[in-house]
């Protein structure tokens, strides 16, 4: 189970790089096809069927978003139960927790742009208890006593 | 790691057995804590293949009398009851004869836009905007409908005329979507001059996307007006259009000659219109604005699914987002886009509305949010309606001739373009800031974020309505809810066994 918990841990933090990378993608793409000439308005934004290079990111972004990695929060909560290290459930809360905090901050950033600037840096905070979260599994695994964090 | 207890003095083995896993009892009962409420809200959030949008969600009565024992149905059938009538009787005269006779074909494949394009889609007629329909105030409009291939089948939806139910075009909620190969006939009179158009309601968020549409003008009858100029917008691909052509479109007409723009936004978002010489607003969804005065310097905002009448004078240019409609032979040029947008709120002069609005007999919650949960099994972040999501949603019952007033309440991030079928609704304030400008009645209003809408309207079209986000994709997400008169029955079913699926 400390295993399953390692993996699902480096899945989340794997996941947040992977949003960054398809946001960063999506929104370079659309800046090049404003670039070009073309006309984004939100008809456009609205229209499925709209097509630049890097438009897939806005897709991958919102699924992995809303679907695929607060799935992989609970996912890793429940797994932490079974667990048997020290700090296992607080650190799937603190991810299950800081997922919540993202999706909210990604969705009312829609319309207040300034929210968007917490939805950048939760993604560190996410990130950076994901990882903590599989090092702390990985300590429990070699047997090795856990860190501490420092308060 | 627990520790084995010494076994000197033996328990009962059942004591022992829990202290010796008692975390994996603990764990057990958590994990079960959290998957059961998610299993269960997944478990009730899945639809079968055939139902009833009458069976959906809650009765909602809006603080007013439940006449017909709804509240406590428990989906009986209610068909047989005295005093009830099916959406299938809801027709116009079938015995007048029709003034307009309207042939309609639906056919997905290449489309060729007006502009040269080549889209992949759906059209009426091999076009798509589909063919103008007009008609004079009070003629009886016969449009029979063909579907040659669309697979999935279609309806039409006469969008923002208040026709009788049966002919709303709703597919699994007015009628059975017409499948390829079948016939349908709408038959309505339209009494109330102005611009509307007409969309699929089967699959909507498909096919009106990819083409499925058409402009439908009702003009007044002995007014006719003297240069009359549609301006049908669309987005197709990612690129908007103007009457399916791009860029700059010329409408011919000789200096000083005073247009009517008839701007139709059968987009999924709103679209800004402007432009540089003073104009002014005549209607709104079909209706007159009373006393229209000079706009100048400012932009309106037509929601999705919304029309707008603009008069200009020729030569004139009106923007219609990044397209522009030329009135007359000279091109004036482009104008910057306005900051500020024209309030419809405070437009126009005031003049009194044919009820009372001020004591309404039901008065309606329809707040929009958006949180996690399972839509038809399928997790995600969801659109709400009163903090519950599709199909738990309010099933908003009114009585004929109620006075009916509407709050419509979005804290869901998102705009939603809210439309209702089958009537028209006056504004009456917004925030709290009451409505000082002509009358300001629409069939698709834009509730912004943060925002919340006071609208009434008399019930005075029986049947099942749908009042809906006309963001397409939107509705399919959930945000879809109905209005239904208590005496009206709904013999349609949809869901996926059916063939009906209108969002």
């Amino acid at each position: 189970m400390i295993k399953a918990y390692r993996i699902l841990a480096v899945i989340i933090a794997a996941e947040v790089v992977i949003q960054a990378m398809m946001i960063v993608f999506a929104v370079a793409g659309l800046g090049k096809y404003i670039d070009d000439g073309n006309v984004v308005d939100k008809a456009a934004m609205e229209d499925e069927d709209l097509s630049f290079t890097g438009v897939v990111g806005f897709m991958v972004h919102g699924i992995n978003g809303m679907m695929i990695i607060p799935l992989l929060g609970i996912a890793l909560l429940v797994i932490s139960f079974f667990a048997k290290f020290d700090g296992a459930v607080k650190w799937a809360g603190i991810v299950l927790a800081s997922i919540v905090v993202q999706v909210f901050a990604g969705i009312l950033a829609h319309d207040a742009p300034y929210i968007g600037l917490i939805h950048g840096l939760n993604a560190f905070i996410l990130a950076g208890s994901a990882g903590f979260a599989s090092r702390q599994a990985k300590a429990a695994e070699v047997g090795a006593p856990a860190t501490t964090v420092a308060a | 790691m627990s520790q084995e207890a010494p076994q000197q003095n033996p328990r009962p083995r059942v004591a022992t057995y829990l202290r010796t896993h008692l975390r994996t009892i603990v764990a057990t009962a958590a994990t079960l804590a959290v998957l059961v409420p998610l299993a269960v809200m997944w478990w009730g959030s899945r639809m079968p293949g055939s139902y009833s949008v009458m069976d959906m969600g809650y009765v909602d009565l809006g603080g007013g009398p439940d006449t017909m024992g709804l509240a406590d149905r428990s989906g009986h059938d209610m068909s047989g009851m005295p005093g009830m009538v099916s959406v299938a009787d809801l027709v116009a005269d079938p015995g007048r004869p029709a003034d307009v006779t309207v042939d309609l074909t639906a056919s997905q494949g290449t489309v060729t836009l007006a502009s040269g394009r080549t889209v992949e889609g759906y059209m009426f007629n091999g076009t798509s905007p589909g063919p103008l329909i007009e008609a004079t105030e009070g003629d009886l409009v016969e449009v029979r409908v063909h579907n040659d291939d669309v697979e999935d089948g279609i309806s039409v939806h006469w969008h923002g005329v208040d026709v009788p139910n049966a002919e709303d075009g709703v597919a699994g909620v007015t009628q059975d979507a017409i499948g390829a190969g079948e016939d349908h006939v709408y038959r309505f009179v339209v009494d109330d001059p102005g611009t509307y158009w007409y969309h699929s309601h089967q699959v909507s968020h498909t096919q009106v996307l990819r083409g499925l549409y058409g402009p439908l003008v009702v003009h007044p009858r002995g007014r006719p007006s003297a240069v009359d100029v549609m301006a049908v917008t669309h987005t197709y691909a990612g690129t908007r259009t103007l009457n399916g052509d791009e860029g700059v479109v010329t409408f011919g007409a000789s200096p000083g000659a005073v247009a009517r723009v008839r701007v139709v936004n059968t987009d999924n978002g709103a679209v800004q219109a402007w432009s540089s010489a003073p104009y002014r607003v005549l209607a709104v969804d079909g209706r007159e604005v009373n006393e229209p005065t000079a706009v100048e310097g400012k932009r309106v905002s037509v929601p999705a699914g919304g029309r707008y009448d603009l008069e200009v004078t020729a030569p004139a240019r009106i923007q219609i987002g990044s397209t522009a409609l030329v009135v007359g032979d000279d091109d004036p040029g482009r104008a910057p886009q306005p900051r500020d947008e024209l309030d419809m709120l405070s437009y126009g002069s005031p003049t009194a509305l044919p009820f009372d609005a001020s004591a309404p007999d039901r008065t309606f919650r329809y707040s929009i949010g958006r949180r996690p949960g399972f839509l038809d099994g399928k997790p995600g972040f969801w659109w709400s309606i009163n903090g519950h999501l599709w199909p738990d949603i309010p099933m908003y019952v009114v009585d004929e001739g109620d006075v009916v007033v509407f709050e419509i309440e979005n804290h869901s991030g998102e705009v939603h373009p809210m439309h209702l079928h089958g009537h028209h609704a006056v504004v009456l304030s917004r925030d709290g800031e009451e409505a000082t400008g002509s009358p300001w009645w629409v069939d698709s209003l834009d509730v912004d974020d943060g925002e919340t809408l006071r609208v009434a309207f008399v019930a005075d079209n029986p049947g099942i309505w749908m009042d809906h986000c006309h963001n397409l994709k939107h509705a399919a997400q959930g945000l879809v809810a109905h209005l239904m008169y208590s005496n009206v029955t709904e013999p349609y079913r949809a869901g996926d066994d059916t063939g009906n699926t209108p969002e």
